[in-house]
């Protein structure tokens, strides 16, 4: 089974709507997973879990668009989408292709 | 900042070199401040809804952006930074610099983006987001904004005066 992880902080208003598209995600892949939440709220708490932003999202410990030049902190994130719009959460078809992938990987 | 409060007045640099206060937009029948940054994404995903809207009504409007983050813990929305992004993008605006976060703490605004619509005498009219769909442009049913302005243009009172903003916190400097 695959393994998510979602990590948020509460300040960003991302998390809820990041949740849905990873749901809607397996549901359409026809895939099932273990989703692990993880909340965010002190720098320390960002940097132990080498969080850039909210919502960070990781299928099988790999983190879907990875940012490595990016510090670890307290804010949203950015996800560049397919058409090159900058955008605060991922589009459903990159999550969909990232499941696919993990499940071939 | 409640609805019908005045405008604060400010003195704050901007990217092309000059400083801003609220008599530099006296000549305009609207005035729509807001809070932007650099790094947010919120803000990239508004960023050329709000040029557009910008270079449209900006004859009769006057639009001004204030970023107030911190820059010492988000480097991405330094006064270079700054900078550079709107020359980038071709803002049409002014974009100001608020390093002392007076002017954000003194409007009360939490967010970027986060915006503030005054009528000709600086009255607050709209507080909030830009439209209902930061997600999808093409799936926008009210632009909230560009719906004040036009309201306050034929001077009408907005039909909707607050909706909360969405976008990321503002980056306070520490023990402010």
């Amino acid at each position: 089974m695959l393994r998510i992880e979602l990590l948020y902080y509460p300040e960003c208003p991302s998390h809820e709507r990041a949740l849905e598209l990873i749901r809607e995600a397996l549901v359409q892949e026809g895939k099932r997973a273990e989703v692990e939440v993880v909340r965010i709220d002190t720098q320390a708490q960002a940097e132990a879990h080498q969080f850039i932003g909210s919502p960070t999202i990781r299928i099988n410990g790999r983190e879907l668009q990875p940012q490595p030049h990016l510090p670890y902190r307290l804010t949203c994130r950015a996800f560049q989408l397919e058409d090159g719009r900058l955008a605060p959460l991922p589009s459903l078809r990159m999550l969909r292709e990232a499941i696919r992938s993990a499940e071939g990987g | 900042m409640e609805i019908g409060q005045s405008a604060y007045d400010f003195s704050l640099p901007g990217v092309d070199g000059k400083t801003y206060s609220l008599k530099d937009f006296a000549d305009k029948p609207v005035l729509v401040l807001f809070f932007w940054c650099n790094h947010c994404p919120y803000v990239k995903a508004y960023e050329d809804r709000v040029i557009k809207l910008a270079k449209e009504l900006g004859d009769r409007a006057a639009f001004v952006a204030i970023n107030s983050n911190d820059p010492n813990q988000y480097p991405e929305d330094s006064f270079e930074n700054m900078k550079k992004r709107a020359e980038e993008k071709g803002y049409p605006f002014p974009y100001l610099f608020d390093e002392t976060q007076v002017v954000a703490h003194a409007y009360k605004a939490s967010r970027t983006p986060e915006f503030f619509v005054f009528d000709e005498e600086r009255d607050l009219k709209y507080h909030g987001r830009f439209d209902d769909n930061w997600e999808h442009p093409d799936q926008v049913r009210h632009e909230y904004v560009r719906e004040a302005i036009l309201s306050l243009l034929e001077n009408d009172i907005p039909h909707v005066s607050h909706v909360p903003p969405i976008g990321c916190t503002i980056k306070w400097r520490h023990g402010t």
